[in-house]
């Protein structure tokens, strides 16, 4: 089956769902209006939200770092992973966008995706398809030739059930047995120094729980002024990604704790001894300061855009810079890697700015990327 | 993808030395008006869309050798729409002209003194050669005393309203949709919406009432013709990327099928994108309800 048909059946799953999840619950849509003005708030005082996040996560017993370049991501992660160890990941795109999966397994680590459809693609060495769903490239069928060569056990005639079932198996003693748990955050609390991911399969929550490390790599955009809206913006981003309720939020307020003897709070308990938040710069700082291209920093990542655009449905992961595709990978590509090419194939369809949650006019900052990317010597 | 840069210092030179972004037998733009006065505070605007649109995809094919084939530029102004392509586009201009005249609006027009609306260096981000284009024709605007444009296409539409973002511009800008009457029509329809009127210009209500009072019946499909899902032709990246404009116009094409075989459009970009695609008949709104 070809691309065509795969982005066309997802978008046929998709749209009536996000129409419906939105008609039934449709205080989600007033959460969306409020989560826009606390981040455009974060976004205007960014450095301010930086250090009062930093603050917050010491507090709790954490460590927070503000890299500003995908190096020195890298550079913290190697301080506290080291070589030698076995590091799971829980979908974290910041974390791909830096190059984070590679990095360690050139330094001698063994480094397992344990989102299903990053799993798939780790396997395939495929640049993610879709922000929330990144194998959405792949058939059923394509998946059980995929485990059948990899795993074994299944094919491509294996019902979606044998084929979940048995990564579930691969992966349940990786999780068990980790050293060390890597996740992205979908919001952090600047005033709790909480991270907070909205996830169906559960992998975060074993990622975040079971190994003794756990180090969450998040953009500083992914700032809220409170736990409120951060919890917030996990059920807005489920339910404009086309999954609501999610069958998981998870809040991570530095590492275990308890509070059972004498009521006094001690760190660690059962779950992770240490917690390390890396809050990542790459260009972000820069845009916030930027009239027009700032509005991408609202983002949300819920991937509703992609489904209601024609180059996205045209060219699927080829527009944009991975992991970044679609309406959001365009504006995304050119804050991270100053790269204007995808905004120039904007046709100004317009679907994305009616659907987006954030209210981003989303061809408007197009525009400015192509002006400005123009203007400074790009075709 | 073709060089954009290089595109924009191309359209920019044409602009300068023909008015138009590529060189253009004036005749062919202005052939569709007889009678109009020149002189008027009212005029209606073509920007030569309907008129020399048909010509844009065989244009396009070039253009990723434009540069090696630079020379051969001024030839283009020997490329012509065929004839029954001419006088279909003279027959929706005189269809808008004459609804208008029965609303009781008299328009006048420019003749070869038409500017073109600056539209492709707005789309294509090429907002400061847009910006000195605008003032040039805001200048012109004001000279000829002109106070309000009545427009026909939705890109002329889309690039006027936006003239006030880079100069003074106090003309008021008008789209015949917001003009006309419909005169009564029997059918159904699949309505493939223009994206600049729909979702970007406020008027999606306003052609759709038309098209409702009209007596068409359009066929829907959420997924298909509603306002957030009916995607664009592709025929606005055909300058960037002819395969990426080609692929999307196939995928809308296909969709619209399966709706049916008569397609109602509002713009002539959209006409000839879809057309070598859609097997069944496509017209546009002022050839059937006006």
């Amino acid at each position: 089956m070809s691309w065509d048909q795969a982005v066309e059946r997802a978008m046929k799953n998709s749209i009536p769902r996000v129409y419906s999840i939105l008609e039934e619950h449709p205080y989600l849509s007033d959460l969306a209006k409020r989560l826009r003005d606390k981040k455009k708030e974060v976004i205007n005082n960014l450095e301010e939200y930086v250090e009062k996040t930093l603050e917050s996560v010491k507090k709790n017993g954490g460590t927070g770092y503000l890299a500003s370049t995908p190096e020195e991501v890298r550079e913290i992660v190697y301080k506290i992973v080291g070589s030698g160890k076995r590091v799971i990941l829980g979908k974290s795109m910041v974390a791909y966008e830096c190059g984070v999966r590679k990095f360690l397994q050139e330094k001698g680590n063994e480094v397992w995706e344990t989102d299903l459809g990053e799993f798939l693609i780790q396997l395939r060495d495929d640049p993610p398809s879709h922000i929330i769903a990144p194998a959405i490239h792949l058939t059923k069928e394509q998946v059980g030739d995929l485990l059948e060569g990899k795993l074994g056990g299944v094919d491509k005639n294996s019902t979606h059930e044998e084929l979940v079932s048995k990564v579930r198996d691969f992966l349940r003693e990786k999780f068990v047995t980790a050293n060390i748990g890597i996740t992205g955050a979908n919001a952090v609390a600047a005033d709790t120094g909480s991270i907070v991911l909205v996830e169906n399969e559960g992998n975060i929550r074993f990622t975040t729980v079971s190994p003794s490390i756990h180090i969450a790599i998040t953009g500083v955009d992914k700032i809220l002024p409170t736990l409120e809206y951060a919890l917030i913006e996990a059920m807005v981003q489920a339910a404009y990604g086309s999954l609501y309720p999610p069958t998981y939020i998870n809040v991570t307020s530095g590492p275990s704790s308890t509070g059972d003897i004498e009521n006094k709070r001690v760190r660690p308990a059962h779950g992770p001894k240490e917690f390390h938040l890396i809050l990542v710069d790459n260009g972000r700082f820069k845009a916030s300061k930027e009239p027009i291209l700032r509005d991408t920093l609202l983002c949300i990542r819920c991937g509703r855009c992609h489904f209601h655009c024609p180059i996205y449905r045209a060219l699927g992961s080829k527009w944009g810079d991975p992991p970044y595709s679609g309406p959001m990978g365009a504006m995304w590509s050119y804050v991270l890697n100053g790269d204007g090419k995808p905004a120039l194939l904007c046709a100004h369809s317009g679907g994305c700015k009616e659907v987006c949650p954030m209210g981003i006019n989303i061809p408007k900052v197009l525009e400015y990327i192509k002006w400005k990317s123009l203007k400074n010597g790009n075709r | 993808m073709n060089n954009i840069k290089f595109l924009g210092k191309m359209i920019v030179e044409n602009l300068k030395t023909q008015g138009m972004p590529f060189p253009t037998d004036p005749r062919v733009c202005t052939g569709w008006a007889k009678d109009l006065p020149r002189k008027s505070d009212t005029i209606i605007f073509t920007s030569c869309m309907y008129q020399i649109e048909p010509i844009v995809p065989t244009l396009s094919k070039f253009l990723p050798s434009a540069e090696k084939l630079k020379s051969l530029m001024p030839l283009s102004r020997l490329l012509k729409p065929t004839q029954q392509q001419i006088q279909r586009s003279y027959r929706i201009l005189n269809n808008i002209v004459l609804s208008l005249k029965q609303s009781g609006i008299n328009v006048g027009y420019l003749y070869e003194e038409e500017p073109y609306s600056g539209a492709l260096l707005l789309e294509l981000g090429l907002l400061d050669e847009f910006s000195d284009w605008a003032k040039h024709v805001a200048s012109l605007f004001r000279e000829k005393g002109i106070r309000k444009v009545i427009t026909v296409d939705p890109h002329t539409h889309n690039a006027l309203t936006r003239y006030g973002e880079f100069t003074q511009f106090e003309v008021e800008v008008i789209s015949y949709l917001e003009l006309v009457t419909p005169k009564k029509v029997e059918g159904e329809y699949v309505v493939h919406d223009s994206c600049l009127y729909s979702r970007f210009l406020g008027l999606r209500e306003k052609y759709r009432s038309l098209i409702e009072r009209s007596g068409i019946k359009t066929i829907e499909d959420p997924m298909i013709t509603g306002k957030d899902t009916s995607a664009c032709c592709g025929g606005p990246l055909a300058p960037v990327d002819r395969e990426v404009s080609e692929k999307i116009a196939s995928n809308r094409t296909r969709d619209l099928e399966k709706l049916g075989n008569k397609l109602l459009v509002l713009c002539p970009i959209c006409y000839v994108t879809l057309s070598p695609h859609f097997s069944g008949e496509v017209l546009d709104l002022a050839e059937v309800i006006l």
